[in-house]
């Protein structure tokens, strides 16, 4: 082939390589760690609880996210190495149900951080009633509605992810969310703050002081990691669509494996921030070890 | 090597260029683009993205911060605040979920106990079970209805709770109402009620 008109300037954005093994190892992390949270919660009986299964649902979505990745990856590896044609029928329709996962993870994500939110909302506000409020099969059906609904959008994203009409939903879906999560929480400490004005008044303290900080730092852990592990691979979707051929859209794609390590990175951070900071799940964990061994 | 694979793959590109589906195979391949002529920083997106990022949450974690730290207006001074310790216990279990079950009922058998210690003269067999039943209707009488009725004990949990509103609930026997005690009539009762509800609200997040 002879070198076409356009010149490449030298310094142009090259892509950004993570070296294999931190990528698989990452991966393999994260889809571990969950699956340890999915078998503890079947395994303990006392874990049968509404909100044990939304940080279940937050785990499955976690191990999908990694999972589309690493496939993605021995994807890419097996076409370099030429043993899948790049541009056979097979292997778009092998890429397509890939991208349907990765939304499948993403969608799945925000509905189960969104059930985690509410399921605390109402654990607060309705706290005498929340038992009767938040059953066990409503939870459940609460579940199959939400991955019934991702997997259908992923599905039709996935199959019409030409046009610019899914895109945009798409990535307007994903603000709001985030947006209404943090109303939730917003209303939850304001409630705290009234409280704390009402304990003020008794008569009764005998407690030293301590920093207030905690809760803030807690909530601000819950949505900042979400945001910055997944917001980056949003704005590079949003950019291959519609500035794909602009250099400085070319320079945030070219940092595109980066932002897939850290949607991996995500899947491992929110279990230690969901599921192990209830002690019984981590009493649940040492029993499975220490029976093992 | 790359500007060849790049030239070659674009021809196909431009067959593809509707279909997006394909850009994984093509996210390194898209095409020479022209750098010359920026104005900014190549990265600059990049850096944008990031810092904007950045400040957007260091700014919620400043939000949130002030919204808990305006929940005590002038009493910081004057007790080593109670309120303090059980704000912190509330958000810093925040994170934490509902254990069981059990343990729910458990608090709420707790926090009922503490508010029917009133009327254990008057109700002399109320033990722990009948308390976890009744313990969802402290929340206001109103409430009554939902909670599972024992037998016999829905009406003496009424008495029980008519009786914080009258001016002798400090103390259990048969008092005329004294001056004095009208200041505490209206105060404790919804004081004691709102507190069963945080004190409930409180350990269910422990």
């Amino acid at each position: 082939e002879n070198t076409s008109d356009f010149s490449l300037n030298i310094t142009d954005c090259t892509q950004v390589v993570v070296p294999e093994e931190v990528f698989f190892t990452v991966a393999a992390a994260g889809i571990l760690e969950n699956l340890l949270v999915l078998i503890a919660v079947v395994r303990n009986k006392n874990l049968h609880l509404p909100m044990y299964f939304f940080i279940c649902s937050l785990a499955i979505s976690d191990m999908l996210g990694s999972l589309y990745k690493t496939l993605e990856n021995i994807f890419i590896i097996l076409c370099k190495m030429g043993y899948l044609t790049p541009r056979g029928d097979f292997e778009k329709k092998l890429d397509d149900a890939m991208d349907s996962m990765f939304i499948l993870s993403l969608l799945g994500s925000i509905f189960s951080l969104l059930a985690i939110a509410a399921d605390r909302y109402i654990t607060i506000f309705y706290a005498l009633r929340y038992h009767n409020i938040m059953t066990l099969r409503r939870a459940l059906v609460i579940l199959a509605i939400i991955w019934t609904f991702c997997a259908g959008s992923s599905i039709a994203i996935a199959l019409f992810s030409y046009e610019a009409a899914t895109v945009i939903p798409f990535t307007i879906l994903f603000p709001l969310m985030m947006f209404f999560i943090l109303c939730l929480y917003v209303h939850m400490f304001l409630l705290a703050r009234s409280h704390a004005r009402k304990i003020a008044s008794l008569p009764t303290s005998t407690v030293h002081q301590r920093t207030n900080m905690k809760g803030a730092i807690t909530l601000t852990i819950f949505l900042g990691v979400f945001l910055c592990c997944w917001a980056p691979f949003v704005l590079h979707i949003l950019l291959a669509r519609f500035c794909p051929h602009n250099p400085y859209c070319a320079c945030y794609m070219s940092i595109f494996h980066v932002n897939g390590t850290l949607i991996m990175c995500n899947a491992i951070i929110d279990p230690m921030i969901f599921a192990f900071r209830s002690p019984e799940l981590r009493s649940t964990f040492k029993k499975m070890f220490c029976c093992t061994r | 090597m790359s500007a060849l694979r790049l030239i070659s793959n674009r021809t196909s590109q431009q067959a593809l260029s509707n279909s997006d589906y394909t850009w994984e195979y093509e996210y390194y391949e898209y095409g020479p683009v022209s750098f010359e002529g920026l104005k900014a920083h190549k990265y600059s997106i990049v850096i944008g993205f990031w810092v904007g990022l950045a400040v957007f949450v260091i700014f919620m974690f400043f939000v949130l911060t002030l919204l808990t730290k305006t929940g005590a207006p002038h009493q910081d001074n004057a007790e080593p605040s109670e309120k303090r310790f059980r704000m912190n216990s509330f958000v810093a279990d925040f994170g934490r979920p509902l254990e069981s079950e059990r343990v729910f009922s458990h608090q709420i058998a707790e926090e009922s106990r503490s508010l029917f210690h009133f009327c254990i003269n008057e109700v002399e067999h109320l033990d722990k079970a009948k308390q976890s039943q009744k313990g969802p209707g402290l929340e206001s009488n109103t409430h009554f209805q939902e909670v599972p009725r024992s037998s016999g004990m829905f009406e003496e949990d009424l008495n029980c709770l008519t009786k914080f509103n009258i001016p002798n609930f400090v103390n259990t026997e048969q008092n005329s109402s004294l001056g004095e005690d009208d200041l505490l009539i209206s105060e404790p009762p919804i004081i004691l009620e709102s507190k069963s509800v945080m004190h409930s609200s409180y350990r269910i997040l422990d």
